[in-house]
């Protein structure tokens, strides 16, 4: 009798189990939400961004950073860069650091992450790879290409494909938190992982040899915003002329 | 005493797969994620009954959504849904995500449960604000909170504002290889009774590169292109 018992209980655990586990994982690997980047106090965006370890860089980046600064501390601080159809699209450093949150919807072949007012990016987790990056045919952008792979409870972002430069007088590189680079050359690794339901870790970790001496990681924390409602910044531009600093050509 | 012990069995065997759906639930539910694409045969959109006002105020209308597509604005609903290149669905267990290749911000549709916030908490969108709920394997979506900007006209007539109210029936046939969705206008200001369409989406297996068109406003050949009168082809 006690061994029928057994058995009875044993079938029942080999057929309910599965149903807790598939749930729980599901939970874990479901980073869909409104998410907001925890500011831990620095008071400005520059701080903020910069607001990481910083990184080890060529010594041609770290003269390069000191040209910014000192361009921006002489008054370089508005973009007169016209926007053209070469201008790439999307910035993932300081999207993946903007105040405004970040939407998040985890489907099983691709999880998007989308910004105030924009789409955002794609992150592919169908087991497709890279495409050929160097082929010309491939349109690089300020978010890359990636794909993502889960590890247990954390999902790998492999990121691949920037852009060489952006359009921006002021800053005519992506630059990266702690005074790095994105561009072709880079690579970049970003691990998600929920640590409680409300809150969500993500580390950042580049690498390009044309820019840093070691890779380069840092981590966000992101907080649920769990009823918040999306807003578009989606001011309508004028009909007649063009302010000035957009029509500008650029200053050589 | 043996015959309790496998009815237990039986029972638990019983309940098992429904235990398995209830912690699928989600999964349980038609999944509409995918890359969608519209054809030619995929419209049946009738002429809306536009109320005089709302005639009054076609011209008008045009003007505004040709300087938002010149200017590059987020098109918004509906114009995101019948978009010509591939829409992108995205569903999670709480959340639906629409992403088109146009201009716009992506669409979210809550399925969480949440309401619509009260209205003097909702600042109008492109999108507007969207809940929706299963009944049965049809999805039904409802959506208020539209604003003015981007593309409001509305397929088959009239246009939509911040009194539009948009319900909309999403159903994936038996082989998920096509989205029906049905779309129902209501806006006491533009049209005389409800106005009802239907779009057939094909799913396609891969979505072309760039993902997110590189709209300039400043290019003076388009704009051109899109403000001139066409000269008669002779």
């Amino acid at each position: 009798m006690t061994s029928m018992r057994s058995i009875a209980w044993v079938i029942a655990a080999a057929l309910l189990a599965p149903a807790g586990v598939h749930a729980q994982d599901k939970d874990a690997r479901d980073l869909s939400g409104m998410w907001i980047v925890q500011d831990p106090g620095s008071g400005s965006w520059s701080e903020w961004f910069d607001n990481v370890p910083k990184p080890q860089v060529l010594p041609e980046i770290a003269a390069d950073n000191e040209r910014i600064a000192a361009s921006e501390r002489a008054g370089n601080v508005v973009n007169r860069m016209p926007r053209t159809a070469a201008c790439p699209v999307g910035n993932l450093p300081m999207m993946m650091a903007s105040s405004p949150p970040l939407n998040i919807v985890s489907s099983r072949d691709e999880v998007l992450i989308g910004a105030e007012s924009n789409r955002g990016r794609f992150i592919y987790t169908d087991g497709r790879p890279h495409p050929d990056v160097k082929d010309p045919s491939y349109v690089p952008s300020g978010f890359g290409h990636s794909i993502g792979r889960w590890e247990g409870d954390t999902l790998v972002v492999d990121t691949i494909g920037f852009a060489p430069r952006v359009c921006d007088s002021r800053r005519p590189v992506m630059l990266v938190p702690g005074g790095g680079r994105a561009k072709d050359t880079t690579h970049l690794v970003e691990r998600y992982r929920l640590v409680n339901a409300d809150e969500l870790s993500v580390t950042f970790t580049w690498d390009d040899p044309t820019v840093f001496l070691a890779p380069h990681t840092y981590a966000y924390t992101y907080k649920r915003l769990a009823e918040g409602i999306p807003i578009e910044n989606n001011e309508e531009l004028p009909t007649g002329p063009q302010p000035k600093y957009i029509t500008d050509q650029v200053e050589k | 005493m043996s015959r309790k012990v496998l009815a237990a069995v039986v029972l638990l065997l019983g309940c098992a797969p429904a235990a398995w759906a209830q912690g699928g639930a989600a999964a349980a539910r038609p999944d509409l994620s995918g890359y969608w694409e519209l054809r030619f045969d995929s419209f049946n959109v009738p002429a809306a009954a536009l109320t005089t006002q709302a005639q009054a105020a076609v011209e008008a209308r045009r003007k505004k959504d040709l300087d938002a597509i010149r200017g590059c604005v987020n098109v918004g609903v509906p114009a995101l849904m019948n978009d010509h290149a591939t829409l992108d669905i995205r569903q999670s267990g709480s959340v639906i995500g629409m992403v088109a290749k146009a201009p716009s911000s992506t669409r979210y549709v809550y399925i969480d449960g949440r309401k619509h916030p009260d209205a003097e908490e909702l600042e109008g969108t492109t999108n507007g604000h969207s809940i929706g709920r299963w009944d049965g394997e049809t999805l039904l979506v409802d959506t208020v909170g539209f604003n003015e900007r981007g593309i409001t006209a509305i397929p088959g007539g009239g246009f939509r504002g911040a009194r539009s109210h948009l319900s909309e029936r999403y159903q994936l046939s038996a082989d998920g290889q096509h989205l029906v969705v049905t779309f129902t206008w209501t806006d006491p200001g533009v049209f005389r009774r409800a106005h009802s369409y239907s779009f057939r989406y094909y799913k396609v297996g891969s979505i072309s590169e760039p993902r997110i068109v590189n709209c300039i406003a400043g290019d003076a050949d388009r704009a051109r292109f899109l403000t001139d009168a066409p000269a008669p082809a002779r």
